[in-house]
């Protein structure tokens, strides 16, 4: 679950990203941000990760506040949230099977572990084939299916997408968009900020609209455009 | 095992994705490291010289021929007394001209004449335990002069005094030159692990996002850096090794007769103090670098 209360987060150079922002995500739901650029879709997200801090406000993921997570607490935090970005944000220098097992690598589990988990999530996106493999040598949408992989690995109970499709051609951005799908099934909530009118058109779900960073529209089947 | 294991690749990959500018960071320790280990050595010789010298420094008391032998007696037992003075010698005009001659056999240049009768007179030898107190000694040993025992007092602290300037020099301009080498070396390591941070941020923020502890992001290039540290101390000792015989027996001739030693154990301690100090600034210097980036990735 996630929840924000009374969220407001102002920039030092005064840019106002985020006002009195309410929002609550229940577990297991599909919610998409949506907005125009500089709405604060991103800056939401940052909050989520604690990779910013609101200025005023709580945000609770999975229960826990985390602006008030010591610092040594935001790995454990970054466990249970899983992210996946635009620009893939995958290490070129390492295979697709070791990019994915880095996550678990990074959070102490023995080779045997790292091994079987890596396998478990590169079969559920359909990339088992393609495991030694550098990212260099896969297509955009395999690209992403290996972040994607990589961010499920932990287990996580939040997956947040920011705009998981940006650099997709339609046909690729689908089979990403059905991938998330059966992740947010299997009882992951799903944060996916995005500018694709066509996907949220088309999958009615949960749309959450914000303009200068306050929510303007929460509709439980929501379309791109009011 | 695992982590060890990882740590110690990626530490080892870091230190060679950029040779330049790792050796150039191991060479500048290197250099520090030898001028450390130059301040000790030559520290440590001049304090031994010092040491030889102060166990060496004595006052005389030339005694009158006519002095009554009880009257020397109780002011050999008084001068004992005093605590700055490790122990008294009465040494005979016989004694003396049979040192004097034992000199003279020695060096080519110097003949002792068959003397009818012995100039020499009788002495008292004082050993002193420690040197900075002559001067008050030899004061209150003058107020003998003119009592019929004493006929001089002869003390020459001068050589004592100057080998303590010089050290005291040498330890303050030491530590001055340490201190300057010590910011170069922590500056150049510093540097070349920020740039290594640099050229891996991306890593290093990808690792921040799946949930790596700060520790974990932090050890390989903590490692890198004690690499450096480590890499250039067995540069400065293998030059030291090389150099060490020709630079002791340089030290030893310049210091000419004193019975210099540095000790048994002086080569292995000064090794492992090298080292050390290797370890202690690369590590120290890593970690204030790939801090800063830490901090980007999560706000505290």
């Amino acid at each position: 679950m996630i929840r924000l209360e009374d969220v407001s987060k102002r920039y030092p150079n005064g840019t106002a990203a985020l006002q009195d922002v309410d929002l609550t995500i229940e577990h297991g739901d599909f919610a998409f941000l949506v907005g125009s650029s500089g709405a604060g879709k991103s800056t939401l997200i940052r909050l989520l990760i604690r990779e910013e801090l609101p200025t005023t406000g709580r945000v609770l993921v999975d229960g826990k506040d985390v602006v008030r997570l010591r610092r040594s607490q935001i790995p454990n935090l970054r466990r249970t949230v899983g992210v996946v970005f635009q620009d893939f944000k995958l290490l070129p220098t390492k295979t697709v099977a070791e990019n994915v097992g880095f996550a678990l690598l990074v959070t102490g589990h023995d080779g045997r572990t790292v091994r079987e988990e890596t396998d478990r999530v590169l079969a559920l996106v359909g990339l088992t084939h393609r495991r030694g493999h550098f990212p260099r040598e896969l297509s955009g949408g395999e690209q992403q299916r290996v972040a994607i992989a990589r961010a499920l690995v932990n287990g996580p109970r939040v997956l947040i997408a920011d705009e998981p499709t940006g650099n997709l051609d339609p046909v690729t951005s689908w089979e990403i968009i059905k991938l998330l799908t059966r992740v947010q099934e299997l009882g992951t909530t799903l944060v996916m900020a995005t500018h694709n009118a066509e996907i949220v058109n088309a999958l009615r779900r949960r749309v959450i609209h914000l303009d200068h960073g306050a929510v303007v529209r929460d509709e439980r089947e929501g379309s791109y455009a009011a | 095992m695992r982590r060890v294991g990882y740590v110690l690749t990626a530490a080892w990959q870091g230190f060679w994705r950029n040779p330049v500018m790792s050796i150039a960071a191991t060479l500048t320790v290197s250099l520090m490291l030898l001028l450390f280990a130059f301040f000790i050595v030559t520290d440590r010789g001049l304090q031994a010289a010092v040491g030889a010298l102060e166990s060496k420094v004595e006052l005389v008391l030339y005694l009158d021929d006519g002095a009554k032998p009880s009257d020397v007696l109780a002011l050999k037992a008084r001068i004992e007394q005093d605590p700055a003075v490790s122990r008294v010698d009465y040494v005979t005009k016989q004694q003396a001209l049979d040192r004097l001659r034992e000199l003279a056999q020695r060096k080519e240049d110097f003949t002792v004449a068959d003397l009818g009768s012995n100039p020499l007179p009788n002495s008292l030898e004082i050993k002193l335990a420690n040197a900075q107190d002559t001067d008050r000694l030899a004061t209150s040993l003058k107020e003998e002069l003119g009592h019929g025992v004493v006929t001089d007092v002869i003390d020459n602290p001068t050589v004592v005094e100057k080998l303590l300037t010089i050290t005291r020099v040498l330890s303050i301009g030491g530590v001055a030159v340490l201190a300057m080498m010590l910011f170069v070396a922590l500056f150049v390591i510093v540097n070349t692990i920020r740039i290594a941070v640099h050229a891996r941020r991306d890593e290093i923020e990808i690792m921040q996002l799946v949930g790596a502890t700060d520790w974990f992001v932090s050890w390989p290039f903590i490692f890198e850096g004690m690499l450096v540290g480590t890499l250039g101390a067995l540069v400065a000792l293998a030059v030291l090794a090389a150099a060490s015989r020709p630079v002791t027996s340089a030290l030893v001739g310049f210091l000419d007769i004193l019975p210099v030693s540095l000790g048994p154990n002086f080569v292995l301690e000064l090794g492992l103090g090298v080292l050390a100090f290797a370890l202690l600034v690369g590590g120290f210097g890593a970690s204030f670098s790939v801090r800063s980036q830490l901090a980007k990735g999560a706000r505290a």
